[in-house]
Protein backbone atom coordinates (compact mmCIF):
# COMPACT_ATOMS: atom_id res chain seq x y z
CA UNK A 1 0.00 0.00 0.00
CA UNK A 2 2.47 2.20 0.65
CA UNK A 3 3.76 3.08 -2.78
CA UNK A 4 3.50 7.18 -2.50
CA UNK A 5 4.64 7.78 0.97
CA UNK A 6 4.54 11.35 0.51
CA UNK A 7 0.87 10.91 -0.08
CA UNK A 8 0.31 8.58 1.99
CA UNK A 9 0.26 10.44 5.22
CA UNK A 10 -1.84 13.64 5.37
CA UNK A 11 0.54 16.35 5.45
CA UNK A 12 0.63 18.87 8.08
CA UNK A 13 -0.46 22.60 7.30
CA UNK A 14 2.75 24.16 8.86
CA UNK A 15 1.85 28.23 7.91
CA UNK A 16 -0.91 29.43 6.70
CA UNK A 17 -1.57 32.74 5.10
CA UNK A 18 -4.84 34.47 5.39
CA UNK A 19 -6.12 37.43 3.51
CA UNK A 20 -2.90 38.80 2.96
CA UNK A 21 -2.37 42.01 1.80
CA UNK A 22 0.76 43.87 1.46
CA UNK A 23 1.64 47.63 0.77
CA UNK A 24 4.99 49.29 -0.59
CA UNK A 25 3.67 52.50 0.76
CA UNK A 26 0.32 53.38 -1.11
CA UNK A 27 1.31 50.90 -3.90
CA UNK A 28 -1.07 47.35 -2.55
CA UNK A 29 1.31 45.26 -4.22
CA UNK A 30 -0.56 41.44 -2.57
CA UNK A 31 -4.01 41.35 -2.89
CA UNK A 32 -5.61 38.67 -0.57
CA UNK A 33 -3.17 36.17 -0.84
CA UNK A 34 -4.49 32.26 1.16
CA UNK A 35 -1.76 29.81 0.72
CA UNK A 36 -0.73 26.89 3.01
CA UNK A 37 2.73 25.82 3.32
CA UNK A 38 2.79 21.93 4.45
CA UNK A 39 5.95 20.34 6.68
CA UNK A 40 8.25 18.10 4.63
CA UNK A 41 7.31 19.37 0.92
CA UNK A 42 8.86 21.92 -0.85
CA UNK A 43 6.61 24.73 -1.95
CA UNK A 44 7.65 26.80 -5.03
CA UNK A 45 6.30 30.47 -5.98
CA UNK A 46 6.22 31.07 -9.76
CA UNK A 47 5.22 33.97 -11.88
CA UNK A 48 6.58 36.49 -13.70
CA UNK A 49 8.75 39.53 -12.65
CA UNK A 50 6.82 42.10 -10.31
CA UNK A 51 4.37 39.65 -9.14
CA UNK A 52 4.81 39.33 -5.67
CA UNK A 53 6.24 36.54 -5.26
CA UNK A 54 9.79 37.15 -3.30
CA UNK A 55 7.23 39.47 -1.07
CA UNK A 56 4.93 37.04 -0.02
CA UNK A 57 8.23 35.28 1.00
CA UNK A 58 9.33 38.63 2.64
CA UNK A 59 6.52 38.46 4.91
CA UNK A 60 7.12 35.15 5.67
CA UNK A 61 9.79 35.78 7.99
CA UNK A 62 8.72 39.95 8.30
CA UNK A 63 12.33 40.90 6.36
CA UNK A 64 9.86 43.50 5.28
CA UNK A 65 10.36 44.77 8.55
CA UNK A 66 13.37 46.49 7.72
CA UNK A 67 12.12 48.85 5.56
CA UNK A 68 9.69 52.06 6.60
CA UNK A 69 6.80 52.55 4.52
CA UNK A 70 5.95 49.01 3.46
CA UNK A 71 3.18 47.02 5.90
CA UNK A 72 1.19 43.66 5.63
CA UNK A 73 -2.64 42.87 6.46
CA UNK A 74 -4.04 40.10 7.25
CA UNK A 75 -2.66 36.83 8.87
CA UNK A 76 0.16 34.48 8.42
CA UNK A 77 -0.49 31.62 11.52
CA UNK A 78 2.89 30.01 12.23
CA UNK A 79 2.65 27.04 14.83
CA UNK A 80 -0.94 28.57 16.02
CA UNK A 81 0.03 32.11 16.15
CA UNK A 82 -0.43 35.09 14.16
CA UNK A 83 3.37 36.05 12.93
CA UNK A 84 2.29 39.44 12.05
CA UNK A 85 0.88 40.41 15.20
CA UNK A 86 3.03 43.72 16.91
CA UNK A 87 3.66 41.38 19.76
CA UNK A 88 5.73 38.59 18.22
CA UNK A 89 9.51 38.97 18.54
CA UNK A 90 10.85 39.11 15.54
CA UNK A 91 14.71 38.16 15.76
CA UNK A 92 13.10 34.76 17.87
CA UNK A 93 10.76 34.51 14.85
CA UNK A 94 13.57 34.47 11.85
CA UNK A 95 15.51 31.85 14.56
CA UNK A 96 12.73 29.36 13.06
CA UNK A 97 12.10 30.34 9.86
CA UNK A 98 15.26 30.86 8.08
CA UNK A 99 16.17 32.67 4.66
CA UNK A 100 18.70 32.04 1.57
CA UNK A 101 18.63 34.53 -0.88
CA UNK A 102 19.48 35.03 -4.12
CA UNK A 103 23.17 36.44 -4.09
CA UNK A 104 25.37 34.36 -1.81
CA UNK A 105 25.76 36.54 1.53
CA UNK A 106 28.76 35.17 3.27
CA UNK A 107 30.05 37.31 6.95
CA UNK A 108 33.18 39.17 6.42
CA UNK A 109 34.24 36.30 8.71
CA UNK A 110 35.59 32.92 8.75
CA UNK A 111 34.03 30.11 6.91
CA UNK A 112 33.50 28.17 10.96
CA UNK A 113 32.88 31.87 12.52
CA UNK A 114 29.94 32.28 9.66
CA UNK A 115 28.53 29.44 10.86
CA UNK A 116 28.91 29.30 14.58
CA UNK A 117 27.75 33.08 14.73
CA UNK A 118 24.48 32.40 14.19
CA UNK A 119 24.67 29.48 16.69
CA UNK A 120 25.75 31.40 18.93
CA UNK A 121 22.87 33.94 18.95
CA UNK A 122 21.00 31.15 20.93
CA UNK A 123 22.57 28.60 21.91
CA UNK A 124 25.44 28.30 24.96
CA UNK A 125 27.41 25.70 23.24
CA UNK A 126 30.67 23.72 24.36
CA UNK A 127 33.23 24.41 22.10
CA UNK A 128 33.46 20.71 21.18
CA UNK A 129 29.60 20.85 20.94
CA UNK A 130 29.88 24.15 18.66
CA UNK A 131 32.51 22.02 16.36
CA UNK A 132 30.22 19.50 15.62
CA UNK A 133 27.54 21.52 15.06
CA UNK A 134 29.26 23.39 12.31
CA UNK A 135 30.31 20.23 10.68
CA UNK A 136 27.26 18.81 10.48
CA UNK A 137 25.95 21.94 9.14
CA UNK A 138 28.61 21.78 6.89
CA UNK A 139 27.89 17.92 5.72
CA UNK A 140 23.98 19.29 5.34
CA UNK A 141 25.18 21.23 2.92
CA UNK A 142 27.63 19.30 1.36
CA UNK A 143 30.10 21.57 1.54
CA UNK A 144 31.90 19.64 4.30
CA UNK A 145 34.64 18.07 2.28
CA UNK A 146 35.58 20.85 0.03
CA UNK A 147 35.91 23.65 3.00
CA UNK A 148 36.87 21.05 6.21
CA UNK A 149 41.04 21.89 5.55
CA UNK A 150 40.33 25.44 5.33
CA UNK A 151 37.44 26.45 7.87
CA UNK A 152 39.91 28.86 9.16
CA UNK A 153 40.32 31.16 5.84
CA UNK A 154 37.33 33.70 4.91
CA UNK A 155 34.15 32.86 3.93
CA UNK A 156 34.45 35.19 0.78
CA UNK A 157 37.17 33.23 -0.50
CA UNK A 158 35.10 30.90 -1.25
CA UNK A 159 33.37 30.22 -5.12
CA UNK A 160 30.18 31.60 -5.53
CA UNK A 161 28.22 27.97 -5.38
CA UNK A 162 30.18 26.96 -2.37
CA UNK A 163 29.19 30.74 -1.21
CA UNK A 164 25.56 29.80 -1.58
CA UNK A 165 26.15 26.15 0.45
CA UNK A 166 27.93 27.84 2.93
CA UNK A 167 24.66 30.45 3.80
CA UNK A 168 22.61 27.06 3.27
CA UNK A 169 24.65 25.56 6.06
CA UNK A 170 24.64 28.88 8.48
CA UNK A 171 20.85 28.37 8.64
CA UNK A 172 20.60 24.95 8.74
CA UNK A 173 22.84 25.57 12.05
CA UNK A 174 20.27 27.25 13.81
CA UNK A 175 17.44 24.83 13.24
CA UNK A 176 14.86 26.44 12.16
CA UNK A 177 10.91 25.04 11.25
CA UNK A 178 11.10 26.61 7.74
CA UNK A 179 13.47 27.52 4.96
CA UNK A 180 12.58 30.36 2.83
CA UNK A 181 14.66 30.19 -0.65
CA UNK A 182 14.87 33.73 -2.41
CA UNK A 183 16.14 32.70 -6.19
CA UNK A 184 18.91 30.68 -4.58
CA UNK A 185 20.36 29.70 -7.90
CA UNK A 186 19.62 32.47 -10.06
CA UNK A 187 23.37 33.75 -10.06
CA UNK A 188 25.06 30.17 -10.10
CA UNK A 189 26.24 28.02 -12.88
CA UNK A 190 24.48 24.64 -13.77
CA UNK A 191 26.51 22.64 -11.69
CA UNK A 192 26.16 24.44 -8.56
CA UNK A 193 22.56 24.51 -9.54
CA UNK A 194 22.00 20.76 -9.32
CA UNK A 195 23.90 21.06 -6.48
CA UNK A 196 21.83 22.92 -4.31
CA UNK A 197 18.61 21.39 -5.97
CA UNK A 198 19.66 18.09 -4.51
CA UNK A 199 20.18 19.79 -0.94
CA UNK A 200 16.91 21.66 -1.29
CA UNK A 201 15.17 18.03 -2.08
CA UNK A 202 17.10 16.65 0.48
CA UNK A 203 16.25 19.26 3.34
CA UNK A 204 12.60 18.70 2.80
CA UNK A 205 12.24 15.88 5.09
CA UNK A 206 13.15 17.99 8.04
CA UNK A 207 12.01 21.34 6.92
CA UNK A 208 8.66 22.96 5.44
CA UNK A 209 10.51 24.66 2.67
CA UNK A 210 9.69 27.49 0.53
CA UNK A 211 11.29 28.64 -2.93
CA UNK A 212 10.81 31.61 -4.98
CA UNK A 213 12.04 30.78 -8.59
CA UNK A 214 12.18 32.24 -12.13
CA UNK A 215 13.28 28.84 -13.82
CA UNK A 216 9.87 26.39 -14.20
CA UNK A 217 12.09 23.90 -15.12
CA UNK A 218 13.45 24.08 -11.69
CA UNK A 219 10.09 24.49 -9.68
CA UNK A 220 8.83 21.35 -11.67
CA UNK A 221 11.88 19.53 -10.50
CA UNK A 222 12.37 20.59 -6.60
CA UNK A 223 8.62 21.07 -5.40
CA UNK A 224 5.88 19.19 -4.38
CA UNK A 225 3.33 22.04 -4.43
CA UNK A 226 3.98 25.07 -6.92
CA UNK A 227 2.05 28.64 -6.29
CA UNK A 228 1.55 30.78 -9.26
CA UNK A 229 1.21 34.21 -8.91
CA UNK A 230 0.36 37.42 -11.22
CA UNK A 231 0.26 41.03 -10.45
CA UNK A 232 -0.18 40.39 -6.94
CA UNK A 233 -2.37 38.17 -6.85
CA UNK A 234 -2.24 34.32 -6.21
CA UNK A 235 -3.91 32.94 -9.55
CA UNK A 236 -3.66 29.17 -9.06
CA UNK A 237 -2.49 26.84 -6.16
CA UNK A 238 -1.86 22.66 -6.20
CA UNK A 239 0.11 19.79 -6.68
CA UNK A 240 3.33 21.03 -8.58
CA UNK A 241 2.34 17.75 -11.21
CA UNK A 242 -0.79 18.90 -11.72
CA UNK A 243 -0.07 22.94 -12.15
CA UNK A 244 2.83 21.57 -14.83
CA UNK A 245 0.14 19.17 -16.44
CA UNK A 246 -3.38 20.38 -16.67
CA UNK A 247 -3.27 23.80 -14.74
CA UNK A 248 -7.09 25.12 -14.19
CA UNK A 249 -6.73 29.01 -14.86
CA UNK A 250 -5.85 30.17 -18.56
CA UNK A 251 -3.14 32.74 -17.20
CA UNK A 252 -1.20 29.82 -15.79
CA UNK A 253 -1.59 27.25 -18.54
CA UNK A 254 0.03 30.31 -20.96
CA UNK A 255 2.71 31.05 -18.08
CA UNK A 256 3.86 27.77 -18.04
CA UNK A 257 3.48 27.05 -21.94
CA UNK A 258 5.77 30.24 -21.89
CA UNK A 259 3.15 31.89 -24.17
CA UNK A 260 3.09 34.73 -21.89
CA UNK A 261 2.59 38.10 -22.94
CA UNK B 1 34.75 56.97 -46.81
CA UNK B 2 35.43 60.88 -47.64
CA UNK B 3 37.97 62.17 -45.35
CA UNK B 4 37.70 65.49 -44.92
CA UNK B 5 41.32 66.75 -44.26
CA UNK B 6 41.25 70.32 -42.89
CA UNK B 7 38.42 68.61 -40.42
CA UNK B 8 40.73 65.85 -39.36
CA UNK B 9 43.63 68.23 -39.07
CA UNK B 10 41.91 70.86 -36.95
CA UNK B 11 40.79 67.70 -35.08
CA UNK B 12 44.15 66.99 -33.76
CA UNK B 13 44.94 70.18 -33.53
CA UNK B 14 42.79 70.48 -31.24
CA UNK B 15 43.80 67.21 -29.48
CA UNK B 16 47.17 68.65 -29.13
CA UNK B 17 45.85 71.38 -27.84
CA UNK B 18 44.09 70.03 -24.53
CA UNK B 19 46.96 67.85 -24.07
CA UNK B 20 49.48 70.23 -24.14
CA UNK B 21 46.87 72.04 -21.62
CA UNK B 22 46.07 68.76 -19.59
CA UNK B 23 49.81 68.24 -18.84
CA UNK B 24 51.22 72.11 -18.28
CA UNK B 25 48.70 71.79 -15.13
CA UNK B 26 49.57 68.82 -14.07
CA UNK B 27 53.48 69.87 -14.20
CA UNK B 28 52.71 72.97 -12.62
CA UNK B 29 50.78 71.24 -9.75
CA UNK B 30 53.32 68.84 -9.43
CA UNK B 31 56.06 71.17 -9.80
CA UNK B 32 54.83 73.45 -7.22
CA UNK B 33 54.17 70.60 -4.59
CA UNK B 34 57.72 69.70 -5.03
CA UNK B 35 59.60 72.72 -4.77
CA UNK B 36 57.51 73.07 -1.36
CA UNK B 37 58.54 69.43 -0.43
CA UNK B 38 62.23 70.15 -1.55
CA UNK B 39 62.82 73.54 -0.02
CA UNK B 40 61.54 72.14 3.58
CA UNK B 41 63.83 68.99 3.00
CA UNK B 42 66.65 71.36 2.06
CA UNK B 43 66.16 73.55 4.98
CA UNK B 44 64.71 71.25 7.49
CA UNK B 45 66.89 68.48 7.09
CA UNK B 46 70.22 69.86 7.77
CA UNK B 47 69.28 70.84 11.44
CA UNK B 48 67.35 67.67 12.20
CA UNK B 49 69.67 66.10 14.45
CA UNK B 50 68.95 64.45 17.97
CA UNK B 51 68.79 67.08 20.18
CA UNK B 52 65.60 68.48 18.33
CA UNK B 53 64.06 65.59 20.33
CA UNK B 54 65.36 65.56 23.34
CA UNK B 55 65.67 69.31 24.05
CA UNK B 56 63.04 71.94 24.92
CA UNK B 57 62.34 74.81 22.79
CA UNK B 58 65.67 77.33 23.71
CA UNK B 59 65.38 81.43 24.23
CA UNK B 60 66.94 83.38 21.25
CA UNK B 61 70.76 83.00 20.79
CA UNK B 62 71.07 79.74 22.29
CA UNK B 63 70.93 75.80 21.20
CA UNK B 64 67.66 73.86 22.12
CA UNK B 65 65.05 71.79 20.35
CA UNK B 66 61.13 70.79 19.68
CA UNK B 67 60.66 68.32 22.62
CA UNK B 68 58.08 70.30 24.02
CA UNK B 69 56.04 71.27 21.25
CA UNK B 70 56.37 67.23 19.76
CA UNK B 71 55.39 66.10 23.06
CA UNK B 72 52.35 69.12 23.40
CA UNK B 73 51.19 68.39 20.11
CA UNK B 74 50.89 64.41 20.55
CA UNK B 75 49.13 64.88 23.41
CA UNK B 76 46.89 67.33 22.05
CA UNK B 77 46.15 65.01 19.21
CA UNK B 78 46.08 61.90 20.72
CA UNK B 79 43.01 63.07 23.41
CA UNK B 80 41.10 64.85 20.46
CA UNK B 81 40.98 61.90 18.51
CA UNK B 82 40.28 59.84 21.25
CA UNK B 83 37.38 62.16 22.01
CA UNK B 84 36.39 62.91 18.70
CA UNK B 85 36.54 59.81 16.98
CA UNK B 86 33.90 57.90 18.98
CA UNK B 87 31.53 60.76 18.86
CA UNK B 88 32.15 60.98 14.93
CA UNK B 89 31.35 57.00 14.85
CA UNK B 90 28.71 56.99 16.73
CA UNK B 91 26.88 59.91 14.92
CA UNK B 92 28.03 58.18 11.86
CA UNK B 93 26.66 54.72 12.49
CA UNK B 94 23.08 56.50 13.69
CA UNK B 95 23.29 57.85 10.56
CA UNK B 96 23.96 54.81 8.28
CA UNK B 97 21.97 52.25 10.00
CA UNK B 98 19.44 53.08 12.86
CA UNK B 99 18.15 56.85 11.23
CA UNK B 100 18.96 56.05 7.80
CA UNK B 101 15.06 56.64 6.43
CA UNK B 102 14.71 59.61 9.17
CA UNK B 103 14.56 63.10 8.71
CA UNK B 104 16.81 63.46 11.59
CA UNK B 105 19.91 62.06 9.49
CA UNK B 106 19.40 64.58 6.59
CA UNK B 107 19.46 67.64 8.79
CA UNK B 108 22.34 66.24 10.50
CA UNK B 109 24.10 65.36 7.28
CA UNK B 110 23.76 69.10 6.42
CA UNK B 111 24.71 70.89 9.24
CA UNK B 112 28.23 67.93 9.48
CA UNK B 113 28.94 68.94 5.86
CA UNK B 114 29.15 73.00 7.09
CA UNK B 115 31.26 71.63 10.33
CA UNK B 116 33.15 70.16 7.74
CA UNK B 117 34.10 72.82 5.39
CA UNK B 118 34.31 75.41 8.13
CA UNK B 119 37.57 77.47 8.72
CA UNK B 120 39.44 75.85 11.72
CA UNK B 121 39.72 79.69 13.10
CA UNK B 122 36.29 79.16 13.94
CA UNK B 123 36.44 76.39 16.11
CA UNK B 124 39.14 77.85 18.05
CA UNK B 125 37.12 80.71 19.01
CA UNK B 126 34.80 78.29 19.48
CA UNK B 127 36.41 76.78 22.24
CA UNK B 128 37.48 79.90 23.14
CA UNK B 129 34.39 81.03 24.05
CA UNK B 130 33.06 78.00 26.00
CA UNK B 131 36.08 76.86 27.97
CA UNK B 132 39.36 79.67 27.63
CA UNK B 133 37.29 82.84 28.71
CA UNK B 134 34.87 80.99 31.58
CA UNK B 135 38.61 79.28 33.18
CA UNK B 136 40.27 82.42 32.97
CA UNK B 137 43.63 80.72 30.71
CA UNK B 138 45.07 78.85 27.87
CA UNK B 139 45.10 75.29 28.22
CA UNK B 140 46.24 71.95 26.68
CA UNK B 141 42.49 70.67 27.14
CA UNK B 142 41.46 73.26 25.71
CA UNK B 143 43.19 72.60 22.79
CA UNK B 144 42.34 69.46 22.71
CA UNK B 145 38.94 70.03 22.87
CA UNK B 146 39.44 72.18 19.52
CA UNK B 147 41.53 69.52 17.75
CA UNK B 148 38.17 67.55 18.67
CA UNK B 149 35.51 69.54 17.39
CA UNK B 150 37.20 69.13 14.01
CA UNK B 151 38.01 65.57 14.14
CA UNK B 152 34.17 65.31 14.57
CA UNK B 153 33.10 66.07 10.88
CA UNK B 154 35.17 63.93 9.28
CA UNK B 155 34.54 61.28 10.93
CA UNK B 156 31.12 61.54 10.75
CA UNK B 157 31.18 61.42 7.49
CA UNK B 158 33.83 58.86 6.73
CA UNK B 159 31.90 56.48 9.11
CA UNK B 160 28.89 57.53 7.37
CA UNK B 161 30.16 56.78 3.98
CA UNK B 162 31.66 53.44 4.90
CA UNK B 163 28.60 51.87 6.43
CA UNK B 164 26.45 52.47 3.46
CA UNK B 165 28.89 51.17 1.19
CA UNK B 166 28.20 48.15 2.95
CA UNK B 167 25.47 45.95 0.78
CA UNK B 168 22.33 45.94 2.20
CA UNK B 169 21.95 42.22 1.59
CA UNK B 170 24.11 41.46 4.38
CA UNK B 171 22.05 43.17 6.72
CA UNK B 172 18.89 41.25 5.60
CA UNK B 173 21.02 37.86 5.98
CA UNK B 174 21.99 39.06 9.20
CA UNK B 175 18.32 39.72 10.32
CA UNK B 176 17.47 36.55 8.18
CA UNK B 177 19.30 35.04 11.47
CA UNK B 178 17.26 36.84 14.32
CA UNK B 179 20.41 38.94 14.89
CA UNK B 180 19.20 41.75 16.89
CA UNK B 181 20.26 45.10 15.13
CA UNK B 182 22.78 46.50 17.58
CA UNK B 183 25.45 42.85 17.14
CA UNK B 184 24.44 43.00 13.38
CA UNK B 185 26.00 46.48 13.14
CA UNK B 186 29.17 45.60 15.61
CA UNK B 187 29.88 41.81 14.59
CA UNK B 188 29.32 42.36 10.94
CA UNK B 189 28.34 46.08 9.08
CA UNK B 190 31.90 47.34 11.48
CA UNK B 191 33.51 44.64 10.50
CA UNK B 192 32.70 44.74 6.56
CA UNK B 193 33.42 48.71 7.33
CA UNK B 194 36.67 48.78 9.46
CA UNK B 195 39.45 49.17 6.92
CA UNK B 196 37.52 52.47 5.51
CA UNK B 197 36.72 53.61 9.09
CA UNK B 198 40.46 53.57 10.04
CA UNK B 199 41.08 55.30 7.03
CA UNK B 200 38.84 57.79 8.21
CA UNK B 201 40.69 58.42 11.68
CA UNK B 202 44.07 58.66 10.48
CA UNK B 203 43.09 61.20 7.84
CA UNK B 204 41.60 62.81 10.68
CA UNK B 205 44.70 62.76 12.65
CA UNK B 206 46.58 63.78 9.54
CA UNK B 207 44.26 66.95 9.09
CA UNK B 208 44.53 68.00 12.82
CA UNK B 209 48.12 67.86 13.39
CA UNK B 210 48.72 70.34 10.92
CA UNK B 211 46.27 72.45 12.80
CA UNK B 212 47.64 76.14 14.22
CA UNK B 213 44.74 78.90 14.28
CA UNK B 214 42.49 76.81 16.90
CA UNK B 215 45.57 76.09 19.02
CA UNK B 216 45.98 79.83 19.03
CA UNK B 217 43.35 80.23 20.87
CA UNK B 218 43.14 77.73 23.23
CA UNK B 219 46.22 75.66 24.22
CA UNK B 220 48.50 79.06 23.36
CA UNK B 221 51.98 77.87 23.82
CA UNK B 222 54.60 77.15 26.41
CA UNK B 223 58.52 77.85 26.69
CA UNK B 224 59.12 75.12 29.04
CA UNK B 225 58.88 71.40 29.07
CA UNK B 226 54.96 70.75 30.58
CA UNK B 227 52.62 67.95 30.26
CA UNK B 228 49.68 69.32 32.63
CA UNK B 229 46.82 69.88 30.31
CA UNK B 230 44.82 72.68 33.07
CA UNK B 231 48.26 75.15 32.01
CA UNK B 232 49.30 76.10 28.06
CA UNK B 233 50.66 73.75 26.31
CA UNK B 234 52.94 73.66 23.53
CA UNK B 235 52.14 72.26 19.69
CA UNK B 236 54.12 72.41 17.18
CA UNK B 237 52.08 74.43 14.59
CA UNK B 238 52.24 77.02 16.87
CA UNK B 239 56.01 76.98 17.67
CA UNK B 240 56.35 77.10 13.81
CA UNK B 241 54.29 79.98 13.41
CA UNK B 242 56.23 81.85 16.45
CA UNK B 243 59.49 80.64 15.29
CA UNK B 244 59.31 81.28 11.38
CA UNK B 245 58.29 84.74 12.35
CA UNK B 246 61.03 86.24 14.62
CA UNK B 247 64.49 87.39 13.90
CA UNK B 248 66.51 84.96 15.30
CA UNK B 249 68.28 82.89 13.00
CA UNK B 250 68.27 79.52 14.62
CA UNK B 251 64.34 80.05 15.44
CA UNK B 252 63.56 80.05 12.14
CA UNK B 253 66.01 76.85 11.26
CA UNK B 254 64.05 75.30 14.50
CA UNK B 255 60.85 76.50 12.42
CA UNK B 256 62.35 74.66 9.55
CA UNK B 257 62.62 71.05 11.14
CA UNK B 258 59.13 71.23 12.59
CA UNK B 259 57.82 72.43 9.77
CA UNK B 260 59.68 68.99 8.17
CA UNK B 261 58.71 66.97 10.88
CA UNK B 262 54.98 67.26 10.70
CA UNK B 263 54.90 66.86 7.24
CA UNK B 264 56.92 63.86 6.83
CA UNK B 265 54.37 62.54 9.75
CA UNK B 266 51.43 63.98 8.15
CA UNK B 267 52.93 62.18 4.74
CA UNK B 268 53.47 58.08 6.94
CA UNK B 269 49.81 58.66 7.95
CA UNK B 270 48.78 59.25 4.52
CA UNK B 271 50.11 56.44 3.25
CA UNK B 272 48.99 54.43 5.75
CA UNK B 273 45.71 55.35 5.16
CA UNK B 274 46.44 54.56 1.25
CA UNK B 275 47.70 51.29 2.36
CA UNK B 276 44.89 50.21 4.60
CA UNK B 277 42.08 51.66 1.91
CA UNK B 278 44.14 49.86 -1.19
CA UNK B 279 44.28 46.08 1.25
CA UNK B 280 40.54 46.65 1.94
CA UNK B 281 39.83 46.54 -2.10
CA UNK B 282 42.46 43.94 -2.73
CA UNK B 283 40.32 41.35 0.04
Amino acid sequence: MNLMPSSSTRPVEKLSVRGLNFYYGQTLALKNINLPLYEQQVTAFIGPSGCGKSTLLRVLNRMYDLYPNQRAEGEVIFDGVNLLSPKQDVNLLRSRIGMVFQKPTPFPMTIYENIAFGVRLYERLLKHDLDERVEQSLRRAALWTEVKDKMHTSGLSLSGGQQQRLCIARTVAIKPDVILFDEPCSALDPISTARIEELIDELKQEYTIAIVTHNMQQAARVSQKTAFMYLGELIEFDDTAKIFTSPQAKQTQDYITGRFG
Amino acid sequence: MDLDKARYRQRKRRNATNSILCVSATVLGVGILAIILGTLVYKGFSGLSVEVFTQMTPPPGSAGGLLNPIVGSLIMTVIGVLIGAPLGMLAGTYMAEYGRYSKMTSVVRFINDILLSAPSIVMGLFVYTIMVAPMGHFSGFAGAIALAVLVIPIVVRTTEDMLLLVPGSLREASAALGMPRALMIRKVAYKAARAGMITGVLLAVARVSGETAPLLFTALNNQFWSTNLNAPLSSLPVVIFQFALSPYADWQRLAWVGALIITLAVLALSIAARWLGSSRTSQ
